[in-house]
């Protein structure tokens, strides 16, 4: 019974990572790829922490297990939020699909301050049309 | 019928293998630097996942000591090269 | 505050004294030194700690249930052969204003599949977040403030 629910959570959580490297590979833009990669990963390995703390069934290994997602859901967006706002700075392009972009032209190039509304475009140009460097 | 470890080897590990194997063609075609950079993060996460799935293959708890530092060195390594991405503008 | 720490103290208290110290059994002690510490609260001056517990558990299952459903739709968009997706960059304005929740917002937007938490301007009054399919703006800003933040902001309060 036991090793039905570790089976079971161990190939849920394999396919989820398989779904997140698919959407990794298929997305078109970065930001695409990240909101597909974060939490299909995060859960991914989250079932299969599951699935060790369940096989061992020892409270040292359950609470290690534990402790690890705990830091994976703590630690992911910050991580996602850090490389996006990166990318972004860089002039990463979004997908031609992208319906609207209400961040361009916020972000102040020079003091990386971000605005909550839009900057006068003679002070800056706005971030989304950076070149790629 | 097959034990919980062949399951674990036979079934599971392959397919972390093909995600790998998927990451890394991203990881190759980028386009851009901060898209590599997620590429390494999934396969830094595919590998948390391996370690765990390996500690259950072969009965071993020691493997997700590896799994937890590998959690905490991927973090602190996409943090570093977000930054230098940002700096670098 | 006080209340919670007297909780954990009452769930230790039954860890020492059954002697097993596994997981299942620290929840089954906080469980019981909950309904210990709601049975007596007539004895203590009148406090938000239960319907705060209670906002908390809700919320988790809110945040589970929202986590497997969104998750689902990603799988599905993720394995058509053809990307049927509608992205977009939106500006929400913030009602909160506190780093903690600030933080505990994004977090759980970038967590929620679909959506991507990217950065909160700098006065704190608006919120940037990448969304992968979007068919009504204003519907999609009202789902995270009524879903999220309403929330966040009476947990935290």
């Amino acid at each position: 019974m036991l090793d039905v629910l570790t089976g079971g959570l161990m190939l849920i959580g394999a396919l989820f990572m398989l779904v997140a490297a698919v959407g990794l590979l298929r997305m078109p833009d970065l930001f695409l790829r990240m909101s597909a990669t974060t939490k299909a990963a995060t859960l991914g390995t989250g079932s299969i922490l599951i699935a060790v703390a369940v096989y061992f069934g020892e409270t040292g290994v359950t609470s290690r297990a534990l402790a690890t997602i705990v830091f994976l859901l703590l630690t992911a967006p910050v991580a996602a939020h850090m490389l996006g706002r990166a990318g972004y700075f860089q002039g990463v392009k979004l997908a031609d699909a992208t319906l609207i972009d209400e961040l361009a032209g916020r972000y102040n190039l020079v003091t990386h301050r971000l605005e909550s509304r839009d900057i006068q475009p003679a002070s800056n140009e706005p971030a989304g049309e950076a070149e790629p460097s | 019928m097959m034990s919980l470890e062949e399951f674990a080897l036979f079934v599971i590990l392959p397919i972390l293998v093909v995600a790998a194997a998927l990451a890394f063609v991203r990881l190759l075609r980028g386009p851009s630097l901060p898209d590599r950079v997620v590429a390494l993060d999934v396969m830094n996460t595919l590998g948390i996942g391996i370690m765990g799935t390996y500690a259950i293959a072969t009965d071993h708890a020691e493997f997700l000591d590896v799994a937890i530092a590998l959690a905490l060195i991927s973090f602190l390594g996409t943090v570093a090269f977000a930054y230098y991405i940002e700096r670098r503008v | 505050m006080r209340l919670f720490l007297m909780n954990t103290l009452l769930a230790l208290a039954w860890i020492a004294l059954t002697g097993t110290f596994t997981p299942v059994n620290f929840l089954f002690g906080f469980a019981l030194g909950f309904s210990l510490l709601w049975f007596t609260q007539r004895l203590r001056p009148p406090t938000n700690y239960f319907s705060k517990v209670v906002q908390v558990l809700e919320f988790v299952l809110f945040f589970l249930a929202e986590l497997v459903v969104a998750n689902i739709r990603v799988l599905v968009v993720v394995l058509s052969p053809r990307l049927s997706i509608s992205p977009a960059v939106v500006a929400i304005p913030l009602d909160v204003r506190s780093d903690t929740a600030i933080t505990l917002l994004g977090n759980l937007i970038t967590l929620t599949p679909g959506t991507l938490y990217l950065d909160v301007s700098h006065d704190r009054s608006v919120m940037y977040v990448h969304t992968m399919f979007v068919d009504d703006l204003d519907a999609f800003r009202s789902r995270i403030k009524q879903g999220f933040e309403r929330r966040v902001m009476e947990i935290l309060r």
